[in-house]
This record gives structure tokens, sequence and C-alpha cells, in this order.
């Protein structure tokens, strides 16, 4: 035995998986390495239509119809997903493509490849999570920035405000109603469009 | 690391990177003053649920590559995910991506140039909206409208400058003249610079000089014979502990905007400053990075009091939104961006190397590193 639970990093331990390949000896291998890492696993086969929504990593057989039975739409994964490739046929890479996958599990199994397998996975799944969320965070501050800059137009013709009382005007009642300066800013551009 | 919480006595280790040597030491040795003294209170209480907070420290001697490589070492080879430390923006570029692909979290307490937001960062020193824009709406109104730019040659001092560009050309003053010298500059390197300054005759030296080459430019300054009454230098930057470095009478007069000075009032930072002076020494001044980094090992603390687990997915969430009565006034972190709402205060150096407060804001701002609701206003409140 080469690693015992406790030595695990907690990216890897206490999960939900779904794991969704045949119920052989190698099926019931990988389940039992999985609930090794005190994770809550469910085997399910045949491989529903649907996938499940509420996991934090799914194991799925490469197979024919598998991006279709992703709960979610390419680019935006809401679980790390591993691919199980079969011994045959040669693997579909085409299908391998589209299926995004965070990391893939060769059958047959070992245990060390099915850890590596879901350590693969967890941190190339979280890293791209991060990364997506600061590319969103970018993007909200540049729309923030244009409706601020419109929502302070509108303040300067409409209400003769000088620029300087326009802005301070848009972070006092931010502040006031405790509210982002951007939710502020598109308030006030809404009520504009509709009143104009 | 486990992830679980039992009842392990085992330790807390966190990391902290601030130089001890090179051109950094004189302000970063702050920072691990201030961090090493929150970590003994901590410790002194109990430690954090009963455990003890260990500090794994290196020092990356002012060189920036050598932060992410101590970054890459605490993280892979020490198994630490929070990371305490960097001063210069180089030092924080070139962890942020470390920590950013390992998932930890390094708390980043030194003001900045703004415009960046990462999730594994907490920044708690001032954005630009929390210190320059109140620096260049007082200078405007004591000394003038026309600016000399000097600062040190790196990230920090042109993306600061591009920012204060902006806001005094906007309020009606002028940028006379603009130099960038080496980290590494010495003294004999400032003397062309004043010729310079002497010539443009500026209403005000706006530095942005960091490190040793600080005390050369106020050095420099002085004997070259100017008047900070009517022509002072203003930084973002020099604080009590520069002032100490460059002497009292070298510093008096000029212009520091900061969240924190040692002479604040009130109990919190009079409590703080004692305790700071009896484990450093009488004589060692508290400073904004020290302040910044004291605190923010509280608001860690408290937070690790509650997920009782090291994971920066644990931990960020409830740091973000937290508050914590610093010696600087109320702080909080503020939950969209991730940095401080903080209290921006300008100081003038006076004759026993203290600050005399000029001007202070009346509620903590919010932190704006984007600048978002500023424009390039400099009227604020």
């Amino acid at each position: 035995m080469s690693w015992q639970a406790r030595t695990l990093p907690s990216e890897i331990s206490g999960l939900d998986i779904v794991v969704a390949t045949r119920r052989d000896e190698h099926g019931e291998l990988l389940v039992r390495e999985l609930q090794r890492t005190r994770s809550r696993v469910r085997h399910e086969w045949p491989a529903p239509e649907r996938m499940p929504e509420d996991a934090d990593v799914l194991f799925c057989d490469l197979a024919p119809g598998l991006p279709g039975r992703l709960p979610w739409v390419p680019g935006e994964p809401k679980a790390a997903l591993v691919v199980i490739i079969p011994v045959v046929p040669p693997p579909d890479l085409d299908l391998l493509r589209n299926c995004a996958a965070d990391a893939v599990l060769h059958r047959p199994f070992t245990s060390h490849a099915v850890l590596v397998a879901l350590v693969q996975a967890r941190s190339r799944f979280g890293y791209e999570q991060r990364l997506r969320w600061r590319v969103d965070k970018l993007d909200e501050t540049l729309r923030s920035i244009r409706a601020v800059e419109r929502a302070k137009a509108i303040l300067v013709s409409t209400r003769n405000m000088r620029e300087e009382e326009a802005y301070h005007f848009l972070r006092r009642q931010a502040m006031d109603r405790r509210l982002s300066i951007s939710a502020v800013a598109a308030a006030i551009v809404d009520s504009h469009e509709i009143l104009s | 690391m486990t992830g679980t919480a039992g009842k392990t006595t085992e330790p807390w280790r966190v990391g902290v990177l601030f130089s001890r040597t090179g051109f950094m030491a004189v302000i970063e040795e702050t920072q691990l003053r201030g961090t090493l003294l929150a970590i003994e209170e901590i410790n002194a209480a109990g430690g954090v649920n009963g455990r003890e907070l260990i500090p794994v420290l290196y020092d990356p001697a002012s060189e920036s590559a050598a932060f992410g490589l101590c970054a890459k070492r605490l993280m892979i080879e020490d198994g630490i995910t929070t990371i305490f430390g960097c001063y210069t923006s180089s030092s924080r570029k070139a962890v942020l991506p470390v920590v950013e692909r390992l998932n930890g979290l390094l708390w980043y307490p030194t003001l900045y140039e703004g415009f960046e937001f990462s999730p594994n960062i907490i920044y708690t020193g001032a954005a630009p909206n929390q210190n320059s824009l109140a620096l260049c709406r007082y200078l405007m109104e004591t000394y003038g409208r026309r600016f000399y730019f000097i600062g040190s040659d790196y990230v920090y001092p042109r993306e600061s400058n591009r920012v204060m560009r902006e806001l005094v050309r906007h309020a009606g003053g002028e940028v006379v003249g603009e130099t960038y010298l080496s980290l590494r500059a010495k003294r004999r390197d400032f003397q062309p610079v004043m010729r310079d300054i002497r010539s443009q005759s500026p209403d005000m030296i706006f530095s942005t000089v960091v490190g040793d080459s600080t005390t050369y430019l106020y050095q420099s300054y002085l004997e070259a014979g100017f008047n900070p009454k009517t022509q002072p230098i203003a930084s973002l930057t020099t604080t009590e502990a520069e002032i100490r470095a460059m002497g009292f009478d070298v510093g008096e007069g000029h212009i520091t905007a900061a969240p924190y000075f040692e002479c604040l009032a009130g109990e919190s930072n009079s409590s703080f400053v004692s305790r700071y002076k009896k484990r450093y020494g009488q004589d060692e001044p508290t400073n904004m990075c020290v302040e910044a980094a004291y605190f923010q090992v509280h608001v860690f603390a408290r937070t690790l009091e509650r997920t009782n687990c090291m994971d920066t997915d644990a931990l960020r969430p409830m740091i973000l939104g937290s508050e914590f009565e610093a010696p600087q006034g109320r702080i909080s972190i503020n939950p969209h961006c991730g940095h401080t709402d903080l209290w921006p205060r300008i100081g003038r150096a006076n004759s026993r190397g203290q600050f005399d407060i000029m001007w202070d804001s009346k509620a903590p701002v919010r932190a704006d590193p984007y600048l978002i609701g500023y424009g390039r206003s400099t009227v604020f409140s």
C-alpha cells in the first residue's frame, strides 16, 4: 500500500464522484480506489442519458454520445471530467477532443493510475475555473467602466453636474445603498433610457 | 497537508516572503516584523483553534525572480498554501502565476499601482484611489500645479505615474519632467536629476523611488539646497522607515500619502505601537507597511478560526467581506475585488521623523483598483 487517505491533498478527498463504466472487476476496482479518498462514489451503469449535475468529478467511458450526455456545453464544465479509454477499439481522437476531458484513464486500471487521473483532473479543472473567474471579472470591469461613463454623461447633461460631481454622486449613491458603483450606474442608464 | 479538521495539535504552517538583504531590505524587514509580531500575538493567545501558527521564512534578497522561486518552494516542497509577502510589484507579479496555478493565497501588504485582480491574492495596501487621488488634490491646493516625476525604473513607478499623470492633467496641472533611475541607483546618479529639477523649477517633486535609493534622493535634494516648504518631495512610499534611514533632518517637510502613520491617535494604534516597540526596540518606528503586514495576519487568523482548514477555496470566501479593527481604523476586505477598504491620509514629515497629519478622510474609502468610479477626477470625499 503506497499511500494512505490521510496523506491525500484536500483537493482530491471528500468529493462527490460519479463513475460510468462497466461493472466488471476493473469497474469495481475503480470505485474502490476512489472510495478510499473518502469520496462519495456513485456507480451508474449503463451510463445515464444525462450525467448528474451535482458531482465534483465524472469518470466516463469514451463512447459515442458522451458529449451529449455531459450536463453542460463545451467550455462551461460544471465538474472535472476523466475519460476512460477502453482496451479496444482504438480511441476515437475527435471524440476525445470534443469531450474536453481534464484527464484520461486507460483500462485496465491500476490503483496509482486512478489517483493520478483524479489529481490531474482536479488540478486542471480548478485552474481553468480560476482563470475563467478572472476573465469574467475583467469583462465585468470593462462593462462597469462603460456603464459608469454613460451614467456620468447622463448626469452631466440632465442634472447640469460637472464631471467630478457626477463621479462623486455615483460613489456616494453606491456607498449609501451598499451597491457596487456599476449597479448604480446601470440603474441610472436604464431609467434614463426608459424615460427618454 | 490534511484537509480535514480533527483534534490535532499539529501547527498551521504559513509562508513569509520578505527581503532581509539587498536594496529593499529597509522596508521589507519592517513588513517581516509586522508579520511576526501578529503571529506571536496569535500564538500567545493560544494559536488558532489550539494550534500554533508557524512561519516558514525565506529571504528572496530583493530579487524579483527569487520571489517566484521561493513561492514555488513554499508551495511545492513545504506544502504551504498561504503566503504573506512581497513589497515591489515585480515581486508580486513573480509570485502571482505560482499561487494562481497551484491555488495558493498571497496576502500582499503594500500599496501598489492598481489594475490587477487575482483570485489568489488579497491586497491590503492602498490602491491608487486610496492614495494618489488625495495626494494629487492636496499638492495642487497647497503647492501649485507643476509636477516633476522621479521614480525607480520598474513596473510600479511607471504604472503609478501613468495614473498620476492623468490626474494631474485633468485637474489642470502639468508634468514638467519625468525621470527613472535604476533600483540600484547610487547617490551620484541623482545629481544630474537635481540639475534638471533646478532648471525645470517644478512646484513639487512626485517620487516613486523605492528602496535604498530613497535615501539618496532626499539627501541629494537637501544638498542641492531646495526648500521643502515651497517645493517638497511627495511620495506614496516614503514611510517612517525610510525617513529614519535618511535622517530626520533630511526628511523634514516632505509629504507622504498613506492610510497609516505611526502618530495616529486612538487606542488601537497606541497599543499596537507600544507592542511593536516593546518587541523591536523603542527607536523602531512603525509604518504603513508594518501595519498592513500586521493586520492582514490577524484577518487571516480570524478566518482560519472559522474554516479550521487552510484550503484556499475554503478561506477566500470567508475572507471577503471580513472586517477588522486595525491600527489605522476599522478596515474591511472588499468582497467585490479582494482589496481593502482603507483610510486615506496625508502626512508631512516633522523633525522627529514622524508625520503630522495634514488631511485625513472622514470615512474609509472603498478600494477601486481599476478606478471605475473616478474617471480622471481628483475631487473626492
